[in-house]
């Protein structure tokens, strides 16, 4: 059974560790490793070599493997890149793969590959539904997450935008005989202008929302004393941490940013927020509850000999409602016997040691977890799921763009229908199948066709 | 009054049909002649599959329940138009009988869309409906291998999951290995005039009423559609100093790749009006007797052909509708208003055609009627066209939810191949949606299934810049030829024409434009005049016929260009070969890259509910359908990548388990 495409994914789970690896497999991976790393590498032995994006630019220097088919993971030629494992590190490696001609796995993909080219035993053989199963749902839920908030609502105006230009065009070519309002090139160039608009500003906010880059905003919850600083130095302790204090007047927000696994965390600090009658402060306290309105979720951190104070449980109160809390009980090496009555209430409490580290990696993934982060052997993660959304629109602008320069000759118009008509196959991979007949729905329900 | 003279006429001649049947006593009549196919029907789907499986060899029964209305176009007088042309040029380049029967009986022709690009450019006749059923039936008359009877069949015969012949009405039976049901709407047909609703297969014919219960026993899945016409009129009555003349295109285009347009009829106009708001008031006023709208019709209609009571409905803000007046043929007064299909009450058709301009004063020579018909799920068929649950038996046509007389004869003529193919156990034949039309409507049927009667769009076609009519023979011929369709005087044409476009691109390849090379230097005013700018380096000419803005004909008055001796078509090929190379290559890319585990097989048998892992809603798709292919299984609605996969795993389950018997 033979594929006439190339894969490629991230196969590590997503920042976990110091070394990340992106896999490759296709039928003939020469061109694609020339163009990633210069040269042909000695099958299965590991070579140390720089890797390089699509303009040559080195991104990364690490240890490439090849495979040549059929003695490989999937029977087909296997190229392993295994970088610096930081998501930023494989975000690029995988990009440089599929501008040089692969395309994102699917969940599942080299398994069912391996699978198929005969390369699993039969008892391995059993467990690949269930491989293709359990990934394929986690990507599913990991693509809802990416396809949340702005985001989303600005996918479907962008649809909505090219869908409406479709109908005009596609209409004129099938429709052409009958009395419609046949779209003329100037009108068709003014749509076209106004999908491509909307298409920079889904990317912008795409890339915007992208947790890589921006990282999670969650509100610190905690009375003095309570040990937060020790409890963050410890949350990130053993990586490379930035801990950062923003300084700023009383009536500012108090932001802090750690890194987990390479992802931003943004703390906002309510210690500025109380009860006042002071006007100016007032302002101030606005000021920062509209800064709290973009958390993710807050943070409650307490001594767990005292449980949720009366002056915690107002700041809880006056945070934008439905907003997840973690509540992290510290000080728990102090305590006699665990107090639960809080932690039973909320379903969500964390017990933890800033002394003795004990409940730490609990916390630690409880925190990456409200990132949409699924370190988990087979998922794919956020980041994945928002890297095809990325790689869609970019086919979808890459098909646009070649419209555009379409200048309405008689030769033209049909050409311009295809361009669109890849466009719309592309963004349908992230907001569903979209197919002719959907198309032709449309048609018939705005204009009057038929004789 | 003209209705009620109508009526009991088609009353009559049903009663007659009744009554020939009810005196079968029951007993079966053996006919001595047994056949390879027979073929139900003689409409276009049966009168293209009869031929083609006679040309490839196969003893061929036509029945039909009338001879003289072989070949009948019982709709508008047209043939053709944007995606069904296409679909004609194709049954051409495959050796079918339409575009040639189209060009002898044309009376008006037309390339719609011709200010456009090549792949939706399309060909539309309007036919003479007398010369048009001569054509076919001279075609019918003289095919060896192929015998016509007259009698309508009540039933089939079968041998446990396989079809053995059929039983007609007047208990006359016939074998045939193979069977091909084009029944159109004849089956179960109710046509509607106001209130009034009478059984028949279309105006003036009897519907196939048992054979449609028969059908039903045998659990096949039916759907009911209905389609309309309008009234038809005297031309006489006709003020055509009031409508607007529409020519056909001079120079006169053919449709058949081996017509000749000195051999067309004479030619007519059609002619233009429109509707008003006068119109749509009565319309309006009348709905209550519309048998649309008072619930009698239950079929769906197409939204794209909808009875001009739909159109004012649905579109109230639309003022008013064009109505094309195309005439019937060269020897009637008939016309054919086409745009005002409807089941409206008589009186209210009359006062309908009479408010629209220089139809003031119109004869009415036949009413406008909806009819309601059964379709079969054309999902249980495979991608031959035979039943999945009864071997050798195939359904063609309107019967599988289709309309159109060009969409009808496409699927005729692949049953008619498979059919013919099953009588010598060879495997069947389906061209792939990136090779043919007819590959996109076959692919459509039996993997979406119809919610409204079928037709052909080119939007429907993803590969639509590979699939045009002027490269249809190109795409279809050779293949034509290795299945015994195509005939030496079209393969020797078309060989030379293939020929002739090679030599020309080799031509063009291997000669180059020198911008500045002293003796061989290009005057820079030629140069400007066809290129709109001036070359920087040589060039070879199929390089510059390649630039959007260069055509062929401009290219050739360049000094140096060579001669060009090549046929218009010729050159018209090689024009477009030329341009669209690059996205050709494209869609290419695209088919080999979606080809991967497409062909796989399926078996038919597979219950989809012991597939682990998949969803319950892909199972029950699925099972549903019962795709013949992995590719076929992906296109279902809703199939996501994963369960493809799952499908796979599972397959090759069952296949690694065979291996391991044999190999034991």
């Amino acid at each position: 059974m033979e594929n006439a495409d190339t894969i490629a994914a991230v196969a590590t789970p997503p920042g976990r560790g110091g070394i990340g690896v992106v896999r490759v497999s296709g039928k003939d991976l020469k061109s694609l490793t020339l163009s990633i790393i210069g040269y042909i590498p000695e099958p299965r032995y590991a070579s140390l070599s720089r890797f390089f994006d699509g303009d040559g630019q080195v991104i990364d220097q690490g240890i490439v493997l090849f495979f040549p088919a059929p003695h490989s993971y999937t029977g087909e030629d296997v190229l392993e890149l295994q970088g610096h494992g930081g998501p930023a590190v494989m975000n690029l490696l995988l990009s440089s793969c599929l501008s040089a001609g692969a395309r994102m796995a699917q969940p599942g993909e080299f398994t069912l590959r391996a699978y198929l080219n005969n390369k699993l035993d039969l008892a391995q053989a059993e467990s690949v539904a269930d491989v293709i199963d359990a990934s394929t749902s986690e990507a599913a839920r990991c693509a809802m997450r990416s396809l949340q908030g702005e985001f989303s609502s600005a996918i479907h105006v962008l649809v909505q935008a090219l869908t409406d230009l479709r109908i005009s065009v596609e209409a004129s070519l099938d429709f052409s005989e009958e009395e419609i309002d046949h779209a003329h090139h100037a009108d068709v160039s003014r749509m076209l202008r106004g999908v491509q608009a909307h298409l920079e500003h889904v990317l912008a906010s795409a890339r915007q929302g992208s947790i890589l880059r921006e990282g999670v905003w969650a509100v610190l919850i905690g009375q003095p004393n309570v040990g937060k600083s020790s409890l963050l130095n410890l949350l990130t302790g053993e990586e490379a941490s930035i801990v950062t204090e923003i300084p700023g007047t009383t009536r500012d927000t108090i932001r802090r940013t750690i890194e987990i696994e390479g992802i931003p965390f943004h703390l906002l600090d309510t210690a500025g927020l109380r009860e006042t009658d002071d006007t100016v402060e007032k302002m101030g306290i606005a000021r920062t509850r509209s800064t709290l309105e973009k958390a993710n979720f807050a943070l409650l951190v307490m001594d767990s000999r005292r449980g949720v104070t009366p002056e915690d449980q107002a700041i809880l109160d006056s945070l934008p409602a439905g907003l997840p809390v973690i509540y992290v009980y510290n000080k728990i090496d102090l305590l006699d016997e665990p107090l639960v009555a809080d932690a039973k209430k909320s379903g969500s409490g964390i017990y933890v040691s800033a002394i003795t580290g004990a409940g730490i990696e609990t916390l630690r993934q409880r925190l990456l977890e409200m990132a949409g982060w699924q370190p988990r052997s087979m998922g794919e993660g956020v980041f994945m799921a928002r890297q095809r959304h990325l790689r869609a629109l970019t086919i979808a602008r890459e098909c646009l763009g070649n419209a555009a320069e379409m200048d309405g000759g008689a030769f033209q118009f049909e050409l311009l229908a295809e361009e669109l008509r890849l466009a719309q196959q592309a963004l349908s991979s992230i907001t569903g199948e979209f197919v002719a007949d959907d198309l032709l729905g449309e048609i018939f329900s705005r204009f009057c066709i038929g004789k | 009054m003209l209705l009620r003279r109508t009526l009991p006429y088609i009353a009559s001649r049903f009663t007659v049909e009744c009554h020939l049947f009810s005196e079968y006593d029951g007993s079966v009549v053996n006919c001595s002649q047994n056949f390879d196919v027979i073929v139900i029907g003689g409409g276009h789907a049966g009168t293209e599959a009869a031929l083609v499986a006679a040309r490839m060899g196969k003893k061929t029964l036509l029945l039909s329940h009338n001879i003289e209305t072989l070949g009948q176009m019982s709709c508008n007088p047209s043939i053709g138009g944007i995606g069904k042309g296409h679909l004609v040029k194709e049954v051409d380049a495959l050796g079918g009988a339409m575009a040639a029967a189209a060009d002898e009986a044309g009376i008006q022709f037309r390339i719609l869309n011709s200010s456009k690009g090549p792949a939706v450019r399309a060909t539309r006749v309007q036919a003479d409906r007398m010369l048009y059923r001569q054509a076919i039936r001279r075609r019918l008359e003289n095919q060896p291998n192929l015998w016509l009877f007259q009698q309508g069949v009540d039933d089939l015969t079968l041998e446990g999951e396989r079809v053995t012949g059929v039983v007609t009405q007047l208990g006359i039976r016939f074998t045939a290995r193979a069977v091909i049901l084009t029944a159109g709407t004849f089956l179960g047909g109710l046509a509607h005039v106001g209130s009034a609703n009478f059984q028949a297969g279309r105006a003036g014919d009897p519907p196939s009423i048992s054979l449609a219960a028969r059908l039903r026993e045998m659990k096949l899945p039916v759907g009911r559609l209905k389609t309309g016409t309008p009234p038809r009129i005297d031309g006489r009555s006709i003020d055509y100093s009031a409508v607007t003349e529409q020519p056909g295109d001079d120079p006169v285009p053919v449709f058949s790749f081996m017509g000749d347009a000195a051999r067309h009829p004479r030619q007519l106009s059609c002619w233009m009006t429109h509707t008003n708001s006068r119109t749509h008031d009565i319309i309006r006023g009348g709905l209550d007797r519309s048998p649309l709208f008072t619930g009698v019709i239950e079929g769906t209609g197409p939204r794209y052909c909808p009875s001009i009571e739909d159109k004012v409905v649905r579109f109230p803000a639309k003022e008013s509708h064009q109505i094309f007046l195309e005439p019937e043929g060269l020897d009637t007064h008939e016309v054919y208003p086409n745009g005002i299909s409807t089941s409206l009450p008589f009186d209210m058709q009359v006062k309908l055609v009479q408010s629209i301009k220089g139809l003031e004063n119109a004869h009415i020579t036949r009413p406008g009627y909806a009819i309601e018909y059964d379709f079969f799920d054309p999902r249980a068929l495979k991608s031959s066209l035979e039943t999945k649950t009864i071997e050798g038996l195939f359904f063609a046509g309107q019967i599988n939810g289709t309309t159109g007389y060009e969409e009808a004869a496409a699927q005729g003529l692949l049953a008619g191949i498979n059919a013919a193919r099953k009588t010598q156990d060879r495997e069947a034949w389906c061209p792939r949606r990136d090779e043919a039309y007819l590959g996109v409507l076959v692919d459509d049927l039996v993997t979406r299934g119809v919610t409204e009667p079928y037709r052909m769009f080119t939007s429907r076609a993803e590969y639509r810049l590979q699939l045009r009519e002027d490269n249809a023979d190109l795409r279809l011929t050779g293949v034509g030829r290795e299945l015994g369709v195509v005939d030496d005087v079209r393969w020797a044409s078309f060989e030379a024409k293939r020929e002739a476009i090679v030599r020309e691109q080799d031509r063009l390849k291997a000669t180059w434009l020198r911008p500045n090379a002293g003796l061989n230097a290009l005057p820079e005013a030629d140069v400007l005049r066809v290129l709109g700018k001036a070359i920087g380096h040589d060039y070879s000419l199929y390089d510059l016929l390649r630039r959007p803005d260069v055509s062929y004909a401009a290219l050739m008055t360049l000094p140096g260009a060579g001669e060009c001796v090549v046929a218009p078509e010729v050159a018209e090929q090689v024009e477009i070969q030329a341009k669209y190379h690059g996205y050709i290559e494209r869609q290419k890319d695209e088919v080999a890259r979606n080809a991967g585990y497409g062909d796989i097989c399926l078996p038919l048998d597979l219950d989809y509910a012991t597939v682990r892992g998949l969803s319950t809603e892909a199972q029950q798709k699925l099972n549903q359908i019962k795709p013949e292919t992995a590719g076929q299984a992906a296109r279902i609605s809703g199939m996501t990548p994963a369960a493809i996969s799952l499908l796979l795993v599972h397959v090759k389950r069952g296949f690694s388990g065979q291996k391991k018997k044999k190999s034991a």
